[in-house]
């Protein structure tokens, strides 16, 4: 037999990607999941899948950036006392696991007790609880042990990520959440079932027709791996998926060629999250205020924006964001670029220029995604231009972290958080606070701090937190540069998507689905 | 017997090698900054849960001790739990092993055989304007960096033309059996082999060129022309079976990177393999994978390089071993 070789390309190419008659949404991701038991531990490549399997008591999504810190999944109201210490949750009466059992209030308390005992990263979000308690079914009461206006907000912030409900009937007999057979053959509550998972290619669900808020639009959903963003871009780019998620996107100085597109709509998103510098105290120059406020007028913000973000980022001014106007003291605001005046700060802080031209040397560092990368790049610039003889250093995210953490640094870029609560402050700037790496300490602004935590009075609370906002622009030990702006990639037809406002409030969470709609004329 | 007792000799010293490699990783993966628990940890890295991870996992231990207890284990031939997953990493390898082998098999008998013999073809002409396109086009090839070439045969098949996928191994909708879904995984193949076998081709033109025309020059071919053999019992008798000493050293070498060279390719193509794994597991600090995958291909290495010596002695008798 003689096989001509165009014939056989031919046949090779004919072959269909198989023709389906009902909506099949391919979201890409960068990492393959670790396992798909969101509770041990935080897993890039599980959130996606998971956060779609399972539900969760609160949750949020995007419309944090309209104001809505958490809404409830499992929960379809809650009530908190006047104390600020007791929350009443009320499950939804219909929600059913995957094997057809009901989700009761025991279910809440099982997953919660054993978060607790087995201090998962979700923990720390419980860790003001003193007991659940589930007088029926649907009913489940929190108790706190003092008042925590950060509890609910943030306990549906961690939900995205490791605060998912699990079945107690199917795990009480696991040691933890991450032994036994349904680690990854998952079953949850969620709007899609897990159907086959292919090491290193794809996780494969199906819509839960019995889902209790009504079946999901999508009925197959699939998880790609695409580790490479330029091939994500690519497959995007020839149609593989409509959705190209703002971790893959392109420099937003590409953003005019996007949106020039008739075939790509180009979505921004404002998030709750800046991009800011943490300045480390410890280091000889840093350590000075002046310092730190020449480096504040050294940098010039309008010209990042314009070389790295076609002008399409809110440039910082504020220890805050504009998506959390509410809690912004306007009053706080950061110095605007003026390099004769960083010179004179320098000159006066004891750095004069010395006989080669520079006052003293910093390593500039950041995460490793491209917006930071950018920054830091016109950042060293900057500086240079006042006399600080800038340099970069860069690093994997897993060696820049723990580069950080061990406070080994002088400027680093980083991602702040500002919401969904403004407890935030307190987790950046506190002396002990979990995001503190510049070694800032202030008393006043501890004890702040950690009162405005506990007071339920709104008026009362945004006057200690404006206080903050002036203490910490006083000392400066971080800078804001720009509010972040998610951008991301979708094809005409479909909507919905968590980042775009018709998935607001509806997604069930940053990574749901729930929210989407295809085309309408897709087979 | 002689060759049987050299076999089993080098097969013996292979232990104390992989003993050896086994340590020196373990010291460089240490000496990187990061573990584990702070990607475990992850958004909010809670120090007491990541204490937690570190004891668990042995982390908290000198760093002798969680060598000591290391060997001990592979020892007893287990390779452990990943940390990420918590599976066996024997088994999270051998899913991987055979699309690596697909791959980087198929792609380099490709190129050496289409090599060698282009390169055979080139030698005997030297100097022609062909010989000269094709080797300034091997070097172009041997030079160009993989991951470049499977992104731009990504543009023009999968996203200009859109005849090939660009990514993965099989549609994730497609045929799970028979001739549907060998065919699938042929499709898929086509792009990452042919990145992968451009580059490695180059090497083997270049190669069989300068040694193929290096014993067309020996005096015995000379002799054997003017005996009066006909050329192309020369060419294969003659020169092709000297020159194929080099060539089958590269090819033992290149045999032994079969598990591993084709890291970059895996990841541009999405390609579920050995490659990814090991660039996943370095990113994340998952130092048992790490270590149980170089431990493989460590072995993979020795086993070429003995069966080169092996074929060394069948392709010239004055090798003895």
């Amino acid at each position: 037999m003689t096989l001509r070789t165009p014939t056989l390309l031919a046949a090779l190419m004919a072959l269909p990607t198989l023709a389906m008659a009902e909506t099949t949404l391919v979201m890409p991701q960068q990492d393959e999941p670790r396992t798909l038991s969101p509770g041990p531990s935080s897993d890039t490549g599980g959130h996606g899948p998971t956060s779609n399997i399972y539900s969760h008591l609160v949750v949020m999504d995007w419309g944090i950036v309209d104001g809505v810190a958490a809404y409830g999944d499992l929960a379809e109201s809650w009530e908190v006392s006047d104390d600020a210490t007791t929350y009443t949750f009320k499950l939804h009466p219909d929600a059913m696991w995957h094997d057809g059992e009901p989700v009761t209030s025991e279910d809440v308390k099982f997953t919660y007790e054993r978060i607790m005992e087995e201090g998962y990263t979700f923990s720390s979000f419980l860790r003001d609880v003193e007991s659940i308690e589930t007088p029926d079914d649907q009913t489940v009461v929190i108790t706190l042990n003092k008042p925590n206006m950060a509890f609910l907000p943030m306990m549906a912030q961690g939900a995205q990520w490791t605060g998912k409900i699990y079945p107690e009937h199917l795990w009480a007999d696991q040691e933890g959440f991450d032994t036994g057979p349904y680690v990854n053959e998952p079953i949850g509550s969620g709007p899609f079932k897990f159907v086959r998972w292919d090491r290193g290619s794809a996780v494969v669900l199906e819509a839960n027709e019995d889902y209790f808020r009504g079946a999901p639009e999508v009925d197959t959903l699939i998880f790609r791996t695409i580790p490479d963003a330029n091939v994500a871009r690519a497959e995007f780019e020839a149609g593989q998926f409509p959705y190209l998620p703002f971790n893959y996107a392109p420099p937003l100085a590409e953003a005019p060629m996007f949106e020039a597109d008739p075939e790509i709509n180009v979505v921004y998103t404002p998030s709750h999250f800046s991009r800011d510098l943490q300045l480390n105290l410890n280091h000889e120059a840093l350590g000075n205020p002046k310092v730190r406020e020449a480096i504040a007028y050294a940098m010039d913000r309008e010209e990042m924006n314009r070389l790295a973000f076609n002008n399409s980022w809110t440039p910082g001014y504020y220890a805050g964001v504009s998506s959390l106007q509410q809690w912004i003291n306007e009053d706080a605001r950061f110095p605007e670029h003026d390099a004769a005046k960083a010179e004179e700060l320098l000159d006066e802080a004891g750095f004069p220029r010395g006989d080669d031209g520079w006052r003293f040397s910093v390593k500039v560092t950041g995460p490793n995604i491209s917006d930071c990368t950018a920054i830091t790049e016109i950042l060293v610039r900057q500086l240079r231009e006042v006399g600080i003889e800038a340099e970069l250093d860069r690093f994997d995210q897993s060696t820049w972290f723990s580069r950080i953490q061990e406070k080994q640094f002088d400027i680093s870029c980083y991602f702040g958080r500002y919401g969904p609560d403004p407890d935030a402050y307190r987790e950046h700037f506190s002396t002990d606070g979990a995001r503190n790496f510049m070694s800032y300490s202030d008393a006043e602004l501890d004890e702040l701090a950690a009162e405005a935590n506990t007071i339920s009075d709104e008026e009362t609370r945004r006057e200690m937190y404006d206080r903050i906002q002036e203490i910490v622009v006083r000392d400066m030990p971080y800078i804001n540069v720009f509010e972040e702006q998610k951008m991301s990639l979708v094809r005409p037809g479909w909507d919905g998507f968590a980042v775009m406002p018709a998935g607001f409030n509806k997604s069930i969470s940053w990574f749901g689905v729930y929210g989407v709609t295809g085309p309408d004329d897709a087979e | 017997m002689r060759l049987l007792r050299y076999f089993l000799f080098r097969l013996l010293q292979m232990f104390p090698i992989a003993l050896f490699i086994v340590v020196i990783n373990f010291a460089l993966i240490h000496l990187a900054p990061g573990d584990v628990s702070i990607l475990l940890a992850g958004e909010g890295a809670d120090p007491e849960y990541m204490q937690s991870i570190r004891e668990s996992y042995g982390l908290d231990r000198p760093l002798h001790e969680q060598l000591g207890a290391y060997l001990g284990q592979i020892l007893q031939g287990d390779l452990g739990l990943s940390f990420r997953t918590r599976e066996p990493v024997i088994d999270i390898i051998a899913e991987r092993i055979p699309a690596t082998l697909l791959l980087a098999g198929t792609a380099l008998v490709l190129a050496s055989i289409a090599g060698v013999a282009i390169g055979a073809v080139m030698a005997r002409r030297p100097g022609s304007a062909l010989d000269t396109a094709v080797t300034t086009l091997s070097i172009s090839l041997f030079s160009i960096p993989v991951f470049w070439l499977g992104l731009m045969l990504i543009l023009l098949f999968a996203v200009t033309l859109r005849w090939l996928p660009s990514s993965g191994m099989v549609s994730i909708a497609g045929p799970r059996e028979g001739l549907g879904f060998v065919l699938d995984v042929v499709r898929h193949m086509i792009l990452p082999v042919t990145a992968l076998a451009a580059v490695w081709l180059g090497q083997y033109v270049r190669l069989s060129r300068a040694s193929v025309s290096e014993t067309l020059a020996e005096p015995y071919v000379t002799t054997a022309r003017a005996i009066g053999f006909p050329e192309r019992r020369v060419m294969t008798r003659f020169a092709l079976r000297n020159a194929m000493l080099p060539i089958v050293t590269v090819l033992g070498l290149e045999l032994g990177l079969l598990l591993s060279g084709a890291v970059l390719t895996e990841t541009v193509f999405s390609w579920p393999g050995l490659g990814r794994l090991i660039y996943e597991a370095i990113l994340s600090r998952d130092t048992p994978v790490i270590m149980g995958a170089f431990l493989i291909m460590s072995f993979t290495v020795m086993l070429a390089a003995l069966l080169t010596d092996l074929l060394y002695a069948a392709l010239d008798p004055r090798v003895r071993l």
